[in-house]
């Protein structure tokens, strides 16, 4: 979708139009996979902290100080950083 | 197993499969459902400038390549692949490189056959041997690559067609360019 396209859907308070967007790019060009897609990044994160590994929260914090568009694209990094760890990587390009 | 867990494994078992072997096309009917799937990201141009005529020979040429590939050199910072709008930076590649050199990091197309010999995506090594052979006169110093995924035509035109455009005009001095999508 072009950015017009989601800028409108914003303007409008149209969620759905975004979500869809979402999907879209993470389940590159299917909604449905990219609704798994998501799920799969929750489902590794939850994995990774079931084993009470310590957590660095400075970093957590100094991290959490950037500005909102570094989060954001930290936000959608991260869902590949931990769908990496799975099988099935659908990306077809680099891991 | 429901039908639909049973679907998805079909489905992943058909992603799981080599389509070099299979001799699947990876994603059948894509580009038939492409402004369905992403509605406004195509768009028309009515403004296009026209094809210039090579006014000498091949042998004489100085030629300068464009890819969508997203290569780079291994030394270079990864274009962000990850941003749901797309990238808009490009990067320049020595035309001197040679595939160990470089690399394709990307997510939203098949590198494999590439990641074995770049030469699939970004022909550098045959345009090489075909100025060592006298069939090109020389290359410029370098070429240049972006990432295909952008979300925004005109940001892309702005920050990334038109700056390469004026770096092969400043830069490359070439005579003519290959265009090489990904």
């Amino acid at each position: 979708m072009s950015t017009s396209y989601l800028r409108q859907a914003i303007a409008d308070g149209d969620d759905e139009k975004i979500i869809r967007f979402v999907r879209l790019h993470l389940g590159d060009g299917s909604e449905k996979v990219g609704r798994r897609e998501i799920d799969k990044s929750w489902v590794e994160a939850t994995k990774v902290l079931v084993d009470y590994e310590p957590i660095d929260r400075d970093a957590i914090e100094k991290t959490l100080a950037l500005d909102d568009a570094t989060l954001a694209s930290l936000f959608f990094q991260l869902h590949f950083h931990l769908i990496k760890r799975t099988d099935g990587w659908i990306h077809e390009g680099s891991r | 197993m429901t039908t639909s867990e049973q679907s998805v494994g079909e489905s992943r078992a058909e992603a799981a499969a080599d389509p070099r072997q299979t001799g699947r096309q990876l994603r059948p009917g894509l580009w038939h459902t492409i402004n369905e799937r992403y509605p406004g990201s195509m768009i028309t141009k009515d403004d296009a400038v026209p094809l210039a005529r090579l006014n000498k020979p091949l042998a004489e040429a100085r030629v300068v390549m464009v890819s969508s590939c997203g290569v780079h050199l291994r030394t270079q910072r990864p274009m962000d692949v990850t941003h749901p709008l797309g990238y808009f930076g490009f990067r320049r590649v020595p035309s001197s490189a040679r595939h160990d050199d470089l690399i394709i990091h990307q997510l939203k197309f098949p590198h494999d056959d590439a990641d074995l010999d770049i030469n699939v995506s970004f022909p550098v090594e045959r345009l090489q041997e075909m100025v060592e052979a006298g069939e090109l006169g020389s290359l410029s110093e370098s070429f240049y690559s972006f990432i295909g995924y952008n979300m925004d035509p005109e940001k892309f035109e702005a920050e990334v067609a038109t700056p390469i455009a004026d770096a092969i005009g400043r830069e490359a001095h070439a005579d003519l360019a290959l265009l090489v999508p990904a």
